[in-house]
């Protein structure tokens, strides 16, 4: 029996007990308290993924099953816990940066008449993501997967009372559905391969010893999952319209606890997957293809919250097109350092909706906001400049490292890379530029906005302290993730610094400053102009390059097609059968009463017949 | 000697049993429970004294104690019937008709 640390067990269990407390003592009784007991499941979770963090570090590493639900034979649902490199440093982002969301939630959801219900959702959010880190097993997995499915689902559509959350739930969960069948799919043909042992410690080994064809559309299948969980083409279409959710559901979901969990996917499974001749580049062009085309979207949206959820989809992008490349210790630190930078530029982004006391912000509804709300300027400045990918903020580090691999793969996804980099430092400069500074003539300028309560203003903080410095630590970051990991020959470290790289980077990224100070600095109308002279361009950019129309087109037709099935099969073929099912009894009934005569002697008969079968199975 | 045995213990059962099916008088339906009764009971009791067994000749007089507390169960349905002014005839013992 290995030792299972205390860590691990407080993990999960602290924010198991923080719910059942919210819910059955605090929600009834308190509900203006319910924040309380998940703030403390927080820290404590915060220390535990830094304990375990720090143990990981030193080349620790777990892999148990604590409990087997359902047994029978080989068959059973475990339950385990698998610490390793991958895992544990994911943690701790996601436990950081969970963390630091919650609190600012506190400020934000203040008055709010479901305070309490939101805390709860969020707090199930936020374990359902630590549960799935801490999987050893693809069934396990596939649960948590569910979990994050159904927490997104309740926190998009939280203000259900209007219809437009309402219907962006209903887009997100059934966009996911779509995906979770193929993760589904997966799981059970690797249940079937491995007869019932689906523990990653368990299958990698094995993919070379069973049917490689299975193995190559299990692969297909948990790329396809992670395309909607992870919002790649051609399923990303919900992140963008999932903005209808408090803000900081927004932060949570696309910095730490639901995006994340198809890259994170495809990193765990990234043995089978690199298995399969192919796949690797096929996950890298649907990322180049992804990352180009919600970048350059990301520069024409108007509203602020949609701006960040493109640039979301623009970076996920970037972590598939690094996988693509081989390159899983540099998507595995984009992914971190995007978490940082991407949490802090969304709760910037909520504090200004807050201060205005509107649910989604324009960019007309601002400009020269720096004056009034300067914490959250310099705050939002640190998170744009590190996503931009300027040295020495936390985006750098990991760009660059994507970047580098890029340029020494050549070709097109040098030019990917190179071109990723100028469209994401100019839309997210263009936004910094429209809505800090000026404001233009088409814009309503600040008014009475004011910085936000202390609760609001030091999560924002210490996140962009993040967003700078986590860059710093890729050589640790670099160590920790070699540490319990699956592959045989381990995972490759995270490239040094090249000149070269480190010029190209910097330059494009200047590139795409420059031209977003001078689109929106020097003529500052541009923004508006192009808009009014060109209608049809921004008709194509609204509909994403025309694939929200062929989406629509496709849920058009399913659902003319279920339409049709569901009045032809279920009210003939179906009712028929059902209202056809009385007389059938009937008649059965009437025949079986006719054996009961009422005769006695008719009943002997009976039983001899009985008798005579029983007496012939024994003598027999 | 065994076949002569199973020969009458057949003969007996056989009569039983068909007066059992057979007859809808209810006296001579009791009356074939009884010879079939009697028949298992003799080939017990010729197996008992082959064996020089005790303890099965024992099960033997248990039947017997069975057997007439069974016809002083049917004997006084009868007589409830008789009383009742109803024929004693199982046609017209309708009750379990389904």
């Amino acid at each position: 029996m290995i030792e299972i640390p205390l860590a691990v067990f407080v993990l999960l269990i602290a924010p198991v007990a923080a719910l059942l407390l919210g819910f059955f003592i605090l929600r009834p009784a308190k509900p203006d308290w319910t924040h309380w007991p998940i703030l403390a499941s927080c820290a404590l979770v915060c220390v535990a993924s830094l304990a375990l963090a720090a143990r990981v570090y030193t080349g620790w590493g777990i892999d148990a099953t604590i409990y087997t639900w359902m047994a029978a034979g080989n068959w059973g649902v475990p339950f385990g816990v698998r610490v390793d490199g991958l895992s544990a440093s994911m943690l701790l982002m996601v436990s950081l940066v969970g963390a630091l969301i919650q609190v600012y939630a506190v400020g934000y959801m203040k008055g709010d008449p479901g305070f309490s219900r939101f805390f709860l959702y969020f707090h199930m959010f936020y374990l359902a993501m630590i549960g799935l880190l801490l999987s050893n097993n693809y069934v396990q997995f596939y649960l948590f997967w569910e979990m994050v499915g159904v927490a997104s689902y309740l926190l998009i559509g939280f203000w259900y009372e209007k219809e437009a959350p309402r219907k962006a739930a209903m887009q997100a969960f059934l966009t996911n559905r779509v995906g979770d069948f193929g993760l589904m799919l997966a799981v059970l043909i690797l249940l079937s391969l491995f007869h019932g042992n689906t523990r990653f410690a368990v299958v990698f080994p094995l993919i070379t010893a069973v049917n490689p064809s299975l193995i190559a559309l299990v692969g297909l299948l948990l790329f396809w999952a992670a395309t909607a969980k992870s919002a790649q083409f051609p399923l990303y279409f919900w992140l963008p319209d999932a903005m209808e959710g408090p803000t900081p559901v927004s932060a949570l979901m696309h910095a730490a606890t639901m995006v994340t969990a198809g890259i994170f996917l495809l990193v765990r499974s990234w043995p089978l997957i690199a298995a399969i001749g192919n796949l690797p580049e096929l996950i890298g062009a649907v990322g180049a293809i992804t990352a180009i085309g919600a970048a350059i979207i990301a520069a024409t949206k108007t509203d602020l919250k949609r701006i960040l959820a493109y640039s979301t989809v623009s970076h996920l992008g970037l972590m598939a097109f690094a996988l693509g490349l081989g390159q899983v210790a540099p998507a595995m630190f984009h992914l971190i350092t995007h978490g940082f930078f991407k949490a802090v530029l969304f709760l910037c982004v909520g504090n200004i909706a807050h201060a205005l006391g509107k649910g989604s912000v324009e960019v007309c509804d601002v400009g020269g906001v720096a004056k009034k709300m300067p914490v959250t300027f310099a705050c939002f400045s640190v998170g744009a400049i590190s996503l931009a990918g300027l040295w020495p903020f936390a985006g750098f580090y990991s760009k660059d490292a994507i970047l580098k691999a890029a340029l020494h793969h050549g070709g097109m996804a040098a030019a990917a890379g190179l071109l990723i980099e100028t469209l994401s430092a100019f839309y997210i400069f263009r936004m910094l530029f429209l809505t800090f500074l000026g404001p233009r003539t088409e814009q309503k300028g600040p008014g009475r906005a004011q910085e936000p309560g202390l609760m609001m203003r030091v999560p924002i903080v210490l996140l962009s302290l993040g967003a700078l410095s986590a860059g710093w630590f890729f050589s640790h970051f670099s160590t920790m993730l070699s540490s319990g990991w699956p592959l045989r020959d381990g995972v490759a470290p995270l490239p040094e610094f090249s000149r070269t790289t480190l010029a190209a980077a910097t330059a494009a990224a200047a590139l795409g400053v420059l031209a977003a100070y001078w689109l929106t600095m020097m003529r500052p109308a541009w923004d508006w102009r192009w808009r009014r002279d060109h209608p049809h361009w921004e008709e194509i950019f609204q509909s994403d390059f025309g694939w929200k129309e062929v989406v629509r087109f496709f849920v058009h037709w399913f659902g003319g097609l279920a339409h049709k099935i569901g009045r032809d099969w279920d009210e003939k073929a179906w009712d028929g059968f059902i209202e056809s099912t009385p007389s059938v009894a009937r008649r059965l009934g009437e025949a079986g009463s006719a054996l009961a005569s009422g005769l006695i002697n008719d009943y002997l008969w009976w039983m001899l017949a009985g008798t005579s079968l029983l007496l012939y199975a024994v003598i027999r | 000697m065994t076949g002569a045995i199973w020969g009458a213990c057949g003969v007996l059962f056989a009569s039983g049993l068909i007066l059992m099916v057979f007859r809808r008088q209810l006296l001579a339906m009791l009356l074939g429970l009884e010879l079939m009764i009697n028949a298992a009971n003799i080939a017990l009791v010729y197996y008992s004294s082959l064996f020089a067994d005790a303890e099965t000749m024992s099960v033997a007089l248990l039947i017997i104690a069975v057997a007439a507390a069974e016809a002083v169960i049917g004997l006084s349905l009868i007589i409830q019937l008789q009383r009742s002014a109803r024929p004693t005839d199982s046609a017209s013992l309708r009750e379990l008709f389904g």
